[in-house]
């Protein structure tokens, strides 16, 4: 009993270790910013003629040589963030797979002297367009048993096949 | 063990209102924190009550083993084939679990709600049953078992 | 002095959850009674549960149901994803808790104990091979 003890002490010190290692990729507790929240960034490019052609809603062809070399989906339409200065949403055409109809995709900020690219978590598709597509108010509930109903019904198998493994454990003849 | 008189009559009370409860937490948790596992587990405790207060013996007439293994497939049974009267009703159109097609009422959205209140109900149902029938097996003791003789 | 705010107190949700989750790691390999070992098991699972959603909280946000009323008055939604996900680990969590509790009580039939060296003296003694 002794050794195991031991043991397990010195696996915990080194998982100790490696936990004190990762703590600064973690984000911090409440922050509005962090990627899986609203968005997660791409590149950057230099911005200097760029701007003026977004501003008149024209998709420069630096822009969309940058996106086929990384191998993202092109956008199709760019429209002005209403209410902010310098800031544009990219969309998908539904050419692309995998999407039905046009979908806002791309969030393209401008700081300083660059171009910055950011691509929109799906949270923000569940967040923008539940209410209207399934007609209720709660986002978990629609999460759970609409967009991810499939998962659902995995789950209850996995309860039911609970129930009957402890039924065939601990029955034995005679009636209960 | 000996009978308490405060104990068996508040829980005679009570277990009704926790089923309420229980049934008002899956309705409404389309419109406000709750849903289907949630209800279902606060059904089953409400049952599970009622055997820790009284005998075991007396719970098991409450809910008799025919009805508890019925209860128990019945839930995963009304979800997996709701998904394939989606398929029927839409002729080929829609996918597996696409609620919009069934034909409740004239409106796409609306076909949608309803199928999500009628899987959260079935969910509930299935929850209920399986908590009711481990804590049976977990907790029954025959009258004359040799264990730890062998 | 910068660092220690920023990296430690500011993520106090991460440093909870490690201490719980190591707690319940040495109670499942060190502990002798087989009990106390799927206790440690469950509480690992819910050091696991605390730290994933906590990832979800914003900052002046409110709960996740679509209403108009706190649109006016300024909050922001937090995020619905990690409700969705641990749900489902709950369940998984009380089903396998449920199936080693009635293991538990199939094995105190047949050895007569529930700490785990008298069951390998037991079982080397019965000549089971392998053990």
């Amino acid at each position: 009993m002794k050794g195991l003890s031991t043991i397990a002490l010195i696996l915990i010190s080194l998982l100790c270790a490696l936990f004190i290692y990762v703590a600064e990729d973690i984000p911090v507790f409440g922050d509005p910013n962090s990627p899986p929240i609203k968005y997660v960034r791409l590149f950057s490019i230099d911005a200097d003629a760029l701007e003026n052609q977004l501003k008149r809603s024209v998709i420069p062809n630096n822009l969309m040589d940058e996106f086929e070399k990384r191998g993202f989906p092109r956008p199709f339409r760019v429209e002005k963030v209403t209410g902010m200065e310098g800031e544009w949403n990219a969309f998908v055409s539904k050419e692309e797979i995998h999407y039905s109809r046009e979908e806002k995709y791309y969030w393209i900020k401008k700081k300083g002297d660059k171009l910055n690219i950011y691509r929109y978590a799906f949270v923000v598709r569940w967040i923008e367009k539940g209410q209207e597509e399934t007609g209720t108010p709660n986002m978990v509930t629609y999460g759970l048993a609409d967009y991810r109903g499939y998962d659902t019904l995995g789950e209850t198998a996995v309860i039911f096949t609970a129930g009957i493994a402890v039924i065939l454990l601990l029955r034995r003849r005679g009636k209960l | 063990m000996e009978r308490s008189i405060i104990v068996e009559t508040v829980s005679r009370v009570m277990i009704p209102f926790i089923q309420l409860f229980s049934l008002y937490v899956i309705i409404h948790g389309a419109s406000g924190p709750g849903g289907g596992f949630q209800g279902g587990v606060v059904f089953g405790a409400s049952f599970i009550l009622y055997i820790v207060v009284f005998d075991i013996t007396s719970g098991r007439k409450k809910l008799p083993e025919s009805v508890n293994t019925v209860l128990s497939s019945l839930g995963l049974f009304i979800y997996a084939g709701l998904g394939l009267l989606c398929i029927i009703f839409s002729s080929g159109v829609g996918q597996y679990l696409n609620y919009g097609f069934l034909p409740f009422t004239a409106n796409f959205e609306e076909n949608r709600a309803l199928g999500i209140e009628l899987v959260e109900i079935a969910i509930g149902i299935t929850v209920m049953a399986i908590m009711v029938s481990i804590f049976f097996d977990l907790a029954w003791k025959e009258e004359n078992r040799k264990g730890g003789e062998e | 002095m910068e660092w220690l705010i920023e990296e430690v107190f500011a993520k106090y949700n991460y440093w909870i959850s490690i201490i719980l989750m190591l707690i319940g790691f040495y109670a499942m390999i060190a502990k002798d009674n087989l009990i106390k070992k799927i206790i440690g098991l469950n509480i690992f699972q819910t050091a696991i549960f605390l730290f994933f959603i906590s990832l979800g909280v914003v900052k002046g946000g409110t709960a996740p149901i679509v209403s108009e009323e706190m649109i006016s008055k300024g909050y922001v939604y937090g995020n619905p994803l990690p409700h969705v996900l641990i749900l489902t680990a709950i369940v998984v969590a009380v089903s396998t808790t449920a199936v080693a509790l009635s293991l538990i009580i199939r094995m105190y039939e047949e050895y007569g104990t529930i700490q785990e060296e008298e069951i390998m003296e037991k079982s080397r003694e019965k000549g089971m091979t392998g053990v």
